[in-house]
């Protein structure tokens, strides 16, 4: 009896030992203070059967810059193999597996894709290996229609990062923006790796700070449609725009309640602006602040209790932090005498904002209570309008490093800083969607 | 001293002599009037009368000439304010700007004032001109203006809303002080979103945080 309690209890620590620390190992920590980038070695997919060969090319192309985009990552492409592997493509018969072991990384990616020519449906089959315990961690098939070829294959790429960092990637997300379009303003909208830009306001009015509902199906914004900046909302699947919030003065900067039932958003009151919160359907108006100075960009914490703001109260713009009924509040930036547009973390921890070093804007993040200031930018022109991606990973703002002002994104320590958009410029207020 | 005394008493004698003559002729006159008194009365009546008429007359050119003034000061005022009119049509430039809805007009004759970098207190210079806008306001007083708060590109959207809010306000409330009507003056802030000088320099910046005025009703 108590002999075949043991067995059993033996087996299932054998059982626990065997699948758990497997599920559970997380190959990148990205909190990590020395992160380094794992090298990922990323041979050409296949084209079965009749299927294009163009199709696997472009597979390919999405795939690898997914991976290269999300920073995690040092990407081996093929041309960089050495000869004896360079033209091999598709997934290798695993006893196979060994001669990729000096391949130059520690991961392999692979991958094969098919057409059905009648359907236009595409099967996208994947092979994620880890080479040095040569171990397969992931084996794959994901299907759709050929037309939504990108996102697919974005899908692909957002489960090797939740393979290898425990937390999906960022590549099914979009950003919106303002883009200048010569004296009006207009919202755009464009993928994570910068495809797919299109324009989603065409009203050549003043259009100002998007935001990105919670549930990703609507924009708010402000516009100057009615002559004075009132806020509007902008179904995604739906014609037409919706009047919010149009009191006279400002009905600006809107940030959402976590459980997008709330806006904070500015609001005059007797020619002043103040940080007031107002129910999602633009009604129920209350005041948070009264009075002490001009109030701007609320920007509501992710357990939903507190919200960062801009005040100038002490005579020069600063960061505070208050409640939701506008009490216990505290000043978080004593450094620098211009600092602007919080932005919090949806992990909760730091918040980023603009603050001006010389005669220079910069992104800074600090801790929720007031430690760890960080400069994240340097050298680069103006970069202002911080925003974080849902998972906390990255930070999108502008810039005009290279002239007019351009959207960019950079990982929260700071690192790999790109533009979004090969555009000229003329972007502004980025925000970010949730994965779709 | 006894010439004294006669003299006295002979001017008695004449004064009773008078009273004692004039009773009985005034009773003459008032029972049976002469022919030529009744002639005198009549010709008095007459001069009376006309004396009235002249005065009618008088009067009535009085009011006439009157009426005349008033009509030419009328008249004049008139012309006045079709002068002025003309002066306030010919000082505006209508201004419809696309996707905002609308049309109000700018007026050479409303002063724009300007602001510290990051400030919202009207400077003393600026002041003056205020009180020139306050005039030309009490000078038409149908007029009713929006003020437009504005700021240079420095600084994050969403602040430089907040400021050119209160740029527009403060400049409203100086009016205010001034006399001018709250019910004549809307404010809007543009933020950073309407610069006049797309240069990135100090001077594009100083000419770009404004207070602008822009007439809605005339």
């Amino acid at each position: 009896m108590l002999r075949s309690f043991l067995s059993i209890v033996t087996l299932f620590i054998i059982l626990f030992l065997l699948i758990i620390p497997a599920e559970a190992r997380v190959y990148l920590d990205i909190n990590a203070p020395s992160f380094v980038q794992l090298p990922i070695v990323l041979p050409k997919w296949k084209s079965l059967g009749k299927t294009p060969p163009s199709l696997s090319i472009k597979v390919y192309e999405i795939l690898s810059n997914d991976l290269l985009l999300s920073g995690f990552f040092r990407v081996v492409d093929y041309s960089k193999l050495p000869p004896s592997l360079r033209e091999k493509e598709g997934i290798p018969d695993p006893l196979l597996i060994s001669e990729w072991i000096h391949s130059g990384g520690e991961m392999l990616m692979v991958g094969d894709v098919s057409l059905e020519p009648d359907t236009l449906q595409v099967i996208l089959r994947y092979h994620l290996v880890d080479l040095i315990e040569q171990k397969r961690l992931v084996g794959k098939q994901i299907e759709g229609h050929l037309q939504n070829l990108r996102y697919l294959v974005h899908r692909i790429s957002d489960e090797v990062i939740f393979q290898l960092t425990g937390e999906y990637g960022m590549n099914t997300t979009k950003l919106a923006y303002v883009m200048k379009q010569g004296e009006s303003k207009e919202i755009f909208m464009a993928d994570f790796d910068g495809a797919n830009v299109k324009q989603v306001t065409k009203n050549q009015s003043i259009n100002l700070s998007p935001v990105w509902s919670p549930d990703g199906k609507k924009i708010i914004f402000t516009s100057y449609l009615k002559r004075n900046p009132d806020l509007y909302v902008m179904e995604l699947h739906k014609e037409g725009i919706h009047r919010l919030s149009f009191q006279p003065g400002l009905n600006a900067s809107p940030s959402w309640s976590p459980d997008g039932k709330k806006l904070a958003i500015m609001l005059s009151r007797e020619g002043k602006s103040e940080i007031a919160i107002i129910d999602s359907n633009g009604t129920n108006p209350r005041f948070l602040t009264k009075g002490h100075g001009n109030e701007s960009s609320p920007s509501w914490s992710p357990d939903g209790q507190w919200i960062a703001f801009c005040s100038d109260r002490s005579g020069s713009p600063q960061i505070y932090v208050m409640d939701t009924n506008g009490l216990n509040l505290r000043r978080l930036t004593y450094e620098g005498n211009y600092n602007t547009s919080p932005s919090w973390s949806p992990k909760g921890n730091r918040i980023a904002f603009c603050g001006r070093v010389g005669g220079e804007f910069h992104i800074f993040t600090i801790e929720a209570d007031g430690s760890g200031l960080r400069k994240l930018t340097s050298n680069s022109g103006h970069n202002e309008s911080p925003c974080w991606s849902p998972d906390g990973r990255y930070i999108a703002f502008s810039s005009t490093r290279t002239g007019s002002p351009k959207i960019y994104i950079m990982n929260a320590n700071g690192f790999d800083q790109r533009a979004l958009t090969p555009s000229k410029g003329g972007e502004s207020s980025p925000t970010w969607s949730p994965r779709f | 001293m006894s010439k004294k005394r006669v003299t006295i008493l002979i001017l008695l004698v004449f004064c009773l002599g008078l009273i004692l003559a004039g009773c009985p002729k005034k009773t003459v006159v008032k029972e049976e009037p002469s022919v030529a008194a009744r002639k005198e009365e009549a010709a008095r009546m007459e001069a009376e009368r006309a004396r009235e008429a002249r005065e009618r007359e008088a009067r009535e050119r009085e009011a006439r000439e009157r009426e005349a003034r008033e009509r030419e000061a009328r008249e004049r005022e008139a012309r006045e304010r079709e002068k002025a009119k003309e002066e306030l049509e010919k000082s505006l430039i209508a201004k419809k700007t696309p996707g905002i809805e609308g049309t109000v007009y700018e007026s050479t004759l409303l002063k724009t004032i300007h602001f510290d970098f990051d400030k919202y207190d009207i400077r003393p210079g600026d002041a003056e001109i205020l009180k020139e806008n306050a005039a030309v306001l009490k000078k038409y007083p149908n007029l009713k203006i929006q003020i437009e708060g504005h700021c240079d590109e420095r600084g994050t959207e969403a602040y430089n809303l907040a400021l050119g809010e209160r740029r527009a306000t403060s400049t409203k409330n100086y009016l205010i002080s001034l006399g001018i009507s709250p019910d004549r003056i809307t404010t809007i802030s543009y933020g950073e979103e309407r610069p006049l000088d797309p240069g990135h320099n100090e001077e594009a910046w100083a000419k770009n945080r404004r207070a602008q005025f822009v007439i809605i009703a005339k």
